[in-house]
């Protein structure tokens, strides 16, 4: 009974800050609200990160880079194990999973997959890159908040929206990494 | 039985198509009307148009009246070049509006339909049929009224924002990634080269759908797993005001037919 009723007063409250902004001081403010309740709460909840991605275009002046990257940096998330080399198995469901890694639509994987998207680059054989600390903890880093590295990517920060959880990062990784994974079978 | 007989004919389609494929998806929208037009001597887009001028000149709705009464902003009945000078603020309703939005208003205050009577299966072919009269022309859309220049403003803040789960937006594929493809979908460049707004609304012959510009935004959004907005609501009016600006004097090819 109390959740209805907290989400409820919730959007009243963001209506009212809506009414505070009105159509002349900020007119995408006014407007998203009368394009329905759930497509306006996702454009208003945009967060910081995002509000300047929009407010730039993505292209982000360099002076905001570097708070830009500590803030997204400051935003990840670790197993509480402190693994960061998971399970390439379950890795290559939440890789190939539309509603959680949904890498297909970007990037190329395991070669034999066909249906591929050429926005990120391949990473059929990434493990060439080996195992060591610092190539572990990159790519968890890059896939957990790819924003950590390159400002506005259209690399969605999977792990910040918690489409995937920390463990799952740590299993993405084994994928990526693990020489048993198809991605780098020869 | 019937999804047995798709496939094979998909297949032989395949078959077809495995002859001699076009690189550019353009071209192959080009090569799938012409076959269409050989096999069966009308387009599918045809029969929408029909649909839509029945819908158009048939007295309906509480008032028992016709569509020819509706200015589409140039004058009660003009249709002639109405649809490629869409969205734009119409004094009447004090409101910037598009097509799909016109058509709502007209069924609504001429006809007498309550709001929620107004259904999309007679708002599509009606656009289409509309829309058609402005086949050939070029796009003339004007930021003029201080509607429409908030308007614009809206759009093209939303056609860049990032937001949702996936942290994206329209500019995010359709700008920075015209050249490259998510799956096997290759990205039209909306803004530049492919002025999308020249050809909505149209037929999409890979699903057989009928669509107007404010269905292919929504269906943008669900594809990012991002709430939609409303039909007729300004967001999809605002997206299509930007786009359209971007757009003018390209020739619209009305409706368009696309993958």
């Amino acid at each position: 009974m109390m959740r209805p009723r907290l989400k409820q007063a919730g959007w009243i409250a963001a209506l009212a800050l809506l009414g505070l902004a009105s159509s002349q001081s900020d007119p995408l403010k006014a407007a998203v609200a009368t394009g329905g309740a759930q497509y306006a709460q996702v454009i208003l909840d945009q967060d910081e990160g995002q509000r300047l991605c929009t407010q730039y275009q993505s292209q982000l002046p360099g002076e905001l880079i570097p708070k830009f990257i500590e803030a997204q940096k400051a935003l990840i998330r670790y197993p509480a194990n402190g693994k960061l080399l998971g399970d390439w198995q379950n890795g290559e469901k939440v890789f190939t999973d539309p509603k959680r890694g949904n890498c297909y639509a970007c990037h190329q994987g395991d070669p034999k997959q066909l249906a591929y998207g050429t926005m990120g680059p391949s990473l059929a054989n990434y493990g060439a890159r080996g195992t060591s600390e610092p190539i572990l903890r990159y790519t968890y880093e890059k896939i957990y908040n790819s924003w950590a590295f390159v400002p506005c990517s259209l690399m969605y920060r999977g792990g910040v929206h918690g489409l995937f959880t920390p463990e799952e990062t740590a299993d993405l990784v084994a994928f990526l990494v693990d020489a048993n994974s198809p991605l780098n079978r020869r | 039985m019937r999804w047995t007989g798709l496939a094979l004919l998909l297949l032989s389609l395949l078959g077809v198509l495995a002859q001699s494929v076009p690189e550019d998806p353009r071209d192959e929208a080009k090569r799938q009307k012409q076959l269409l037009l050989q096999t069966s001597g009308i387009l599918p887009s045809d029969l929408i148009v029909e649909q839509g001028k029945d819908l158009f000149y048939t007295k309906r709705g509480p008032r028992g009246v016709s569509l020819e009464g509706c200015d589409f902003g140039l004058g009660a009945g003009v249709l002639q070049g109405a649809s490629v000078q869409l969205p734009r603020y119409f004094a009447d309703t004090g409101k910037v509006e598009d097509l799909d939005s016109r058509i709502r208003t007209c069924m609504t205050q001429l006809q007498g339909f309550k709001p929620e009577e107004v259904k999309r299966s007679e708002v599509v072919p009606l656009a289409f049929f509309i829309a058609a009269q402005s086949d050939g022309l070029p796009i003339q859309v004007r930021i003029a009224a201080p509607a429409e220049r908030e308007m614009y403003e809206l759009g093209q803040k939303l056609f860049y924002a990032r937001s949702g789960a996936r942290d994206m937006g329209c500019a995010t594929c359709h700008v920075s990634y015209v050249n490259r493809r998510s799956g096997v979908l290759p990205f039209s460049d909306v803004l530049g080269k492919d002025a999308s707004m020249s050809h909505w609304p149209a037929y999409r012959y890979s699903n057989d759908q009928a669509w107007t510009m404010e269905d292919r935004i929504r269906a943008c959004y669900g594809n990012l797993g991002h709430p939609q907005p409303d039909f007729y609501s300004p967001v999809p009016i605002a997206l299509q005001l930007f786009m359209a600006y971007q757009a003018n004097q390209a020739k619209a090819e009305l409706p368009g037919f696309l993958r």
